[in-house]
């Protein structure tokens, strides 16, 4: 499929995080561009693998500014000037939206409230709010929940609350940590559906997931990062790091119904994963 | 009806309502049969009957009033310190401050009276400010377990979207956790009313429950301790229930 690339998107060089003496993550370097398709919309999404231990969380948090990196930096398209192509700039707590495991909301606030809070920095008339969350609430399903709190909200719903939320906020990058987990067959469909809409719906807009499901991965992402222990010199490290990227796209995977080619990659990743 | 003597089993809500009944009834019985007699520990229905009916002319209703009204100043004034102390804990420079205050519970009263007593000069201005001192302490203790037991994730959660420091601190802390504030009074309140009667019995000047029970203390009668133990009981539950019920009814998102 033709595709080509173009400004970069997320930068991210030499980032490292430790905690005392504890290094999590090392030496962890990325290039996104954004993906430019003719005749349709692009958004990108990024899968990030890895066993359990590796600092896959603790990435993600230094990816949205949550942590202070040790040492390294994380860059994005400054998307609020005119000229994003050019503008880089370094991210800060809530330039990238975060929607942890748990899908974490304001216990105190239901489904319109939370989302009238997510673009309460956003220059817009009131009626503008409004008219825009109700359009999502029906795009997503949940014009039913929207006076519901989220205690009394489905496991599907308040992950949906929680994505909104971010996209209302955060603008173009999101971050979701293992946003697979623990969902039943029509919850993870969800999911797809909402990776579809938030890709399909701006050039700009990048989807990092991670995930412990190799093959939805595979399915959905057009560049994958697989983190582990590095070997340097023969001799495994304690820290994270990127230890292979699959360039979906380059493969030529990408954007396509899963097949032999996927499977193929699958096992590569389980492989390495298990190795590292 | 063996499955009533069987630990974690369940039962239906009448054989419940009929365990209660049969546990009422049992304690009545025992009231009784350990009230009859020449000599005995505990006063008759009847005395206690003749208790109530003595306190209720003696303006037993204007001695609850006095003795809520001491507990609601009281409980406003230490609800105001411990919230302060307890939010502001989550900044660096104060949380030494909070800790202490929580610390203090460990001071005794007596100790504390004295001082308060040099400052004072007013008896009910002295019975409030004792409470006071004595609640700060515990609810500032129960509050900062709070505070402590939020989750990281609902911090993250704020600050993904854009919320400062001191935004974080109000929605996740303040505005998020007012149901929580309502339990912990709730919580405390056993401690505070207690030491609400205790307080009151120390200085008499202004009335209430506790002078009530110092005054039929003296004279050893029994029908009147027992029937004030119960107007005692019988309040502290009614308030215990109002907030309950006050928390479940403004909160609907409160499943503590």
């Amino acid at each position: 499929m033709n595709y080509s690339s173009e400004n970069t998107l997320l930068y991210v060089e030499n980032l490292s995080v430790a905690y005392g003496d504890k290094t999590i993550i090392k030496d962890i370097n990325l290039v996104e561009k954004d993906v430019i398709r003719t005749g349709e919309v692009t958004g990108q999404v990024i899968a990030v693998v890895g066993r359990s231990g590796t600092g896959k969380s603790t990435f993600f948090k230094a990816l949205t500014g949550l942590v202070k990196p040790t040492s390294g930096k994380v860059l994005i398209a400054d998307t609020t000037t005119e000229n994003a192509q050019n503008d880089a700039k370094e991210v800060h707590e809530g330039d990238i939206g975060f929607v942890d495991q748990k899908y974490t909301l304001f216990r105190n606030k239901t489904v319109y409230e939370a989302l009238l809070f997510a673009l309460r920095n956003k220059e817009m008339p009131k009626e503008a709010k409004h008219e825009q969350i109700v359009t999502y609430l029906k795009d997503w399903g949940l014009e039913k929940a929207k006076d519901q709190y989220p205690c009394e909200l489905s496991g599907g719903q308040r992950q949906r609350t929680a994505i909104i939320e971010q996209i209302f906020s955060s603008g173009h990058y999101m971050v979701l940590d293992e946003p697979f987990s623990g969902l039943d067959v029509g919850n993870i469909e969800d999911v797809k559906n909402a990776f579809k809409l938030i890709t399909k719906s701006h050039e700009y807009n990048t989807i990092i997931y991670s995930t412990h499901d190799i093959e939805l991965a595979v399915e959905l992402a057009d560049s994958i990062y697989v983190i582990g222990y590095p070997e340097i010199d023969g001799k495994k490290m304690t820290y994270g790091s990127i230890v292979k990227h699959f360039d979906m796209k380059e493969i030529g995977l990408a954007w396509k119904e899963f097949g032999l080619g996927h499977l193929d990659i699958v096992k590569q990743i389980k492989n390495i994963m298990l190795q590292s | 009806m063996k499955n009533i003597f069987t630990p974690f089993e369940n039962v239906s809500k009448n054989t419940r309502l009929m365990i209660i009944l049969v546990w009422v009834l049992a304690l009545f019985g025992v009231w009784f049969a350990s009230s009859m007699g020449d000599r005995h520990l505990f006063p008759s229905p009847q005395q206690v009957l003749q208790g109530f009916i003595e306190l209720y002319n003696e303006g037993l209703v204007v001695h609850i009033g006095s003795s809520l009204l001491l507990c609601f100043s009281a409980i406003i004034i230490a609800i105001l310190i411990s919230l302060t102390f307890s939010y502001l804990s989550t900044v660096p420079v104060i949380q030494p401050v909070a800790k202490a205050l929580s610390k203090l519970r460990y001071l005794p009263l007596t100790g504390i009276t004295f001082y308060l007593a040099i400052l004072i000069s007013d008896a009910r201005t002295m019975q409030i400010w004792v409470l006071v001192v004595f609640m700060s302490t515990y609810l500032t203790t129960s509050l900062l377990s709070m505070v402590n037991s939020i989750p990281q994730e609902e911090f993250d959660h704020a600050r993904s979207l854009g919320c400062n420091r001191w935004e974080v601190l109000w929605e996740v802390v303040v505005k998020g956790r007012i149901d929580y504030v309502i339990d912990v009074i709730r919580q405390n309140l056993a401690i505070v009313w207690m030491m609400l009667v205790t307080v009151e019995s120390i200085l008499v000047a202004a009335g209430g429950l506790g002078f009530l029970i110092k005054n039929s203390d003296k004279f050893m009668n029994h029908g009147r301790i027992i029937a004030l133990q119960i107007v005692i009981l019988a309040v502290g539950l009614s308030i215990d229930f109002v907030l309950n019920y006050l928390r479940k009814s403004f909160f609907r998102y409160s499943k503590i």
